[in-house]
């Protein structure tokens, strides 16, 4: 009895092994909309962790920019004691507490080793030496001595620091003199930059209604990119225009829509297009008279070829893709201002302006075996988008002439890429511009 | 053709064409299982559905250790067994199941001619309790226990349900081959 069960399972176990049955096309129909539904969240999830993770580099870079910063306008850290005591010839017995004390800076580090034995004369602060100070002094130094309150050239040199010498030959009243001569530094107010970026293309849904969700749930921006070159003026030291050139292409997935080939000699109209498509950047013309569009799930593709006129499959047309992949190409004119927030080694620029997009080019295709197969254009598309940018700006200092560039941009489009019947999606897009500036 | 590895990172970068490759690919084999654990064409419809969705959801838990299509088939399978729990927890019927078991074995058959068509269309015309135990333990490979907790009946209950099972896929193979031999003759 138990072989018997054995081969009533074996049999079916057996039998129904690598059993294969093709599900019918509504199933994948189904599945699409939903989870191109789901990764839309994911997808914004991973910009906004895009963003934060930027937004932490850039805070990390700041502080450490300051860091460095501050010791490199703090270099007597770095120099040794006996160079910032002054060489005052002290008569035995005098007291020297009431010296004035030498020390370029209120620092710790100078106070510390200042000592009786070791007295210095504190040049950054006049209010440090007293008129009991001065009534002190003659007896201790004589004034035409020479120059006895030497500091070494080395100090002097620092930061522009100059230090009067003739201290001692000029009287006392000029030991709190000194002069800040900060060497006359020549402003290259002109750059020229070199910049690309990989753009995020999003756009918020574009209504509700039956034609509207079939559009919203089936098509999907690709990743596109912006490259070109910008030039920049000086107004101020912290403000300045930009403007410059740059091409930008923006690519729209509308999936559903089954393509096919071999339909020219089944054409017998004399119309400019047998198909059309409604998308949310407008509606999609075939051009091309061997193609064959139909819509799997919903009434996007408007043609006088309809389900009971016209079936591909008896046809015996060849089937493409069901996808089609518009294509924009864009001239982008920016006119952007930034503003320095931080001037350290590491920059860093707010910056925000217009941008105009001027369209060039326009193409809708599908793809075959890794081939293009154009499919025709998209008609009501705006010819010139008006576009708002927001970011913020890293430049990494390389030398005088040559600077680094990493600027996360958010842009929002004033104006839709298209609209028909009252259906109009403005989109926005992140992108992170990297590049080269070269400054003269 | 691409490799099933670059297929699914392609589907957890959002490639549509990468989806519907990954689709197309395992979709018949998928749905041979779920109309094998179905009672009608739109449940299956609905199990695959499901199952591709959950599939696609949890792609980037599938870490390309052991096989993706049984990893898939697991997933599937257990859609199955969520539709089957939703429809069935209503009542839970034990008792029924004491009825002892056939005292005789039914009668080996030559199963020679007996297609797979045949067999899915024997394995669908079981009641859903009996079709369900029946695909879990002989098809599967899983233990009565095992069984029990997956669909909430007690072990008796599936050793009961499995044996009721065989009686009447016995029969009706009989039938089947009984009748294909009288074509065959005829």
């Amino acid at each position: 009895m138990a072989n018997e069960r054995a081969n009533i399972d074996l049999l079916f176990r057996n039998g129904l092994k690598d059993y294969e049955v093709l599900p019918p096309v509504e199933v994948w129909n189904n599945i699409l909309p939903v989870i191109r539904r789901k990764q839309r969240p994911v997808l914004l999830l991973r910009s906004a962790a895009l963003l934060a993770v930027l937004l932490s580099l850039s805070f990390l870079a700041y502080q450490w920019s300051r860091q460095l910063s501050q010791s490199v306008q703090d270099p007597l850290i770095a120099v040794a004691d006996q160079y910032i005591q002054p060489q005052i010839n002290i008569s035995p017995g005098i007291r020297t507490a009431k010296q004035p004390s030498v020390s370029k800076q209120k620092g710790n580090l100078i106070d510390g080793n200042t000592s009786d034995e070791q007295p210095v004369a504190d040049l950054s602060d006049g209010e440090n030496i007293r008129s009991s100070d001065i009534d002190i002094i003659p007896e201790i130094m004589d004034p035409t001595a020479g120059n006895n309150l030497s500091v070494p050239l080395s100090i002097q040199m620092i930061r522009g620091f100059s230090y009067n010498t003739d201290i001692a030959n000029t009287g006392y009243e000029s030991l709190n003199k000194y002069d800040f001569d900060e060497p006359k530094e020549k402003i290259n107010r002109w750059s020229v930059t070199a910049m690309a970026s990989p753009t995020f293309y999003l756009r918020p849904d574009i209504g509700t209604g039956e034609i509207s969700d079939q559009i919203n749930s089936s098509e999907q921006t690709r990743l596109s990119y912006t490259g070109g070159v910008g030039f920049a003026y000086k107004l101020s030291r912290k403000f300045s225009v930009q403007s410059g050139l740059y091409y930008a292409t923006v690519g729209n997935e509308v999936s559903g829509i089954n393509s096919f080939a071999g339909f020219r000699e089944y054409d017998y109209t004399k119309g400019d297009h047998n198909f059309e498509v409604l998308t949310s950047s407008g509606r999609i013309y075939t051009d091309n008279a061997d193609v064959f569009l139909r819509d799997n799930s919903g009434d996007r593709v408007q043609t006088m070829y309809t389900n009971d006129v016209f079936d591909p499959a008896k046809a015996n047309l060849s089937y493409i893709n069901n996808t089609l992949f518009q294509n924009f190409s864009y001239l982008e004119m920016p006119v952007i201002f930034r503003y320095k927030l931080v001037d350290k080694s590491i920059d860093f620029n707010l910056i925000g302006g217009l941008s105009y997009n001027l369209l060039v080019n326009n193409s809708v295709h599908t793809v075959i075996d890794g081939s293009r197969y154009n499919v025709g254009k998209t008609e009501g598309m705006n010819p010139l988008m008006v576009s708002s940018s927001l970011g913020m700006g890293m430049e990494y200092n390389l030398s005088d002439k040559f600077s680094l560039n990493l600027e996360p941009t958010f842009k929002y489009y004033l104006n839709p890429f298209g609209e028909f019947k009252g259906l109009k999606s403005q989109p926005y897009s992140f992108g992170v511009f990297s590049g080269l500036s070269y400054k003269f | 053709m691409p490799e099933i590895r670059n297929i699914i990172k392609g589907c957890l970068a959002g490639s549509r064409r990468d989806q519907e490759l990954l689709y197309r690919r395992h979709a018949a084999k998928l749905y041979a299982v779920c109309l094998q654990y179905s009672g009608n064409d739109d449940e299956a419809r609905d199990i695959l559905q499901e199952g591709f969705i959950k599939i696609f959801e949890n792609l980037i838990c599938y870490k390309f250790e052991g096989s993706f299509e049984g990893w898939m088939h697991r997933i599937v399978v257990n859609t199955a067994l969520e539709k089957f729990r939703n429809k069935h927890n209503l009542y839970r019927v034990d008792d029924i199941d004491l009825i002892p078991e056939p005292d005789s074995a039914p009668e080996s058959e030559d199963y020679a001619g007996l297609e797979a068509v045949d067999l899915l269309d024997i394995i669908r015309e079981l009641p859903p309790k009996y079709r369900m135990v029946f695909n879990l333990f002989a098809i599967e490979g899983y233990s009565h226990k095992e069984i029990s907790e997956m669909i909430n009946i007690s072990e008796g209950t599936s050793k009961s349900n499995l044996s009721r099972a065989r009686v009447i896929l016995q029969k009706k193979v009989n039938l089947y081959t009984g009748l294909k031999k009288k074509v065959v003759i005829g």
